[in-house]
């Protein structure tokens, strides 16, 4: 996924004016990440393509209480995420979240086996990450799906540092105790990560 | 799993690689004596092989399609919606204004204008009112980092 999310000064200045050109400009830069933090979030396709939108109509209504010398994304996020946080938690019905989210990094020379036990670990995993509580999720998928640094992810959720670390470490260890069958040596079969 | 207080922090930034070499080596030296560590990084570095080993799928371009004309739609809608309720109440005052001025003989048609144009003027002036509340209220509003 693209990680330049480099908005110009001019862009978000213009944008605060009413600029609905420089708004197309901004969301046409930003969308990807938008909806695939979403999705790391409520966990379908379909929800994060509609709270994404959700979040940039906000995000345009708020636009005068933006900060044009701040960075657009962080400020943003928290809009999406307070979006995606009242849509777990106030759903009626619990929809399904869709388990073919992850796919194997690079498809390499695999026996149907092997291939077979990849995707279980994948579905496994993503259905792992919806065990957790949204704040364990949302750093797990943060650092490892988007690789952010903790400085990264310390600045796009208002956290410290530290917290960014404690709530990895109880991610993390609490996704081992789900996981955990899996780590049979016979279950991790073709990774050499 | 995890029974030394290190692996909260320090283990962390070892597996995800926030150290400086100095303090990697400095943990590294840790590991050697420390089993809990030890044991914690090996469990960890097995979940860190499923998490590296895959991608969140990037949706197609189809998927994109109309995702800024429906945002755009949106927008503009709202504004449409506002310019209407206010024409709207403009209208229906100015109707009202002009039953009452050249009201003549009361009949009961006349009344039951007149009643159903103040209830469609209170009507619309409640939804701006709602509207201007819940912008007030926006808890969007005064997002700042």
């Amino acid at each position: 996924m693209e990680r330049t999310t480099e908005i110009s000064r001019e862009t978000l200045l213009e944008w605060k004016k009413g600029n609905v050109r420089a708004f197309e400009e901004i969301v046409t830069v930003t969308r990807q990440r938008a909806y695939s933090f979403a999705l790391g979030l409520v966990g379908n396709s379909e929800d994060a393509r509609d709270l994404s939108q959700e979040a940039f109509i906000a995000a345009h209504n708020a636009r005068k209480s933006f900060d044009a010398d701040k960075p657009f994304f962080p400020w943003f996020y928290r809009i999406l995420r307070n979006r995606c946080l009242n849509f777990i938690r106030s759903r009626a019905r619990k929809r399904e979240i869709s388990m073919d989210i992850l796919i194997e990094k690079a498809s390499t020379e695999a026996s149907p086996d092997t291939s077979m036990i990849r995707k279980e670990n994948a579905e496994a995993l993503w259905k792992g990450l919806f065990a957790l509580s949204e704040e364990h999720r949302e750093v797990m998928v943060l650092r490892c799906f988007y690789d952010l640094s903790y400085r990264e992810i310390s600045e796009t959720l208002v956290i410290s540092e530290g917290t960014v670390m404690s709530r990895l470490f109880y991610a993390r260890k609490a996704l081992y105790g789900i996981l955990k069958d899996r780590f049979d040596e016979s279950q991790m079969e073709g990774d050499d990560a | 799993m995890m029974g030394c207080e290190r692996m909260e922090t320090d283990g962390m930034r070892y597996l995800d690689g926030e150290m400086s070499l100095q303090e990697k080596s400095e943990f590294e030296k840790h590991l050697d004596s420390c089993r809990a560590c030890r044991e914690a990084v090996a469990q960890m570095n097995r979940l860190g092989i499923l998490t590296r080993g895959v991608v969140i799928k990037d949706p197609r371009d189809s998927f994109w399609d109309g995702y800024w004309k429906s945002i755009y739609r949106r927008i503009e809608r709202k504004t449409a919606w506002i310019f209407i309720l206010l024409g709207g109440i403009l209208i229906i005052l100015y109707e009202l204004y002009r039953a009452v001025r050249d009201m003549g003989e009361l009949t009961i048609s006349k009344i039951a204008i007149i009643l159903l144009l103040t209830g469609l003027a209170i009507l619309l002036a409640s939804v701006v009112r709602e509207r201007i509340h819940q912008r007030k209220v926006d808890r969007y509003r005064d997002i700042k980092r």
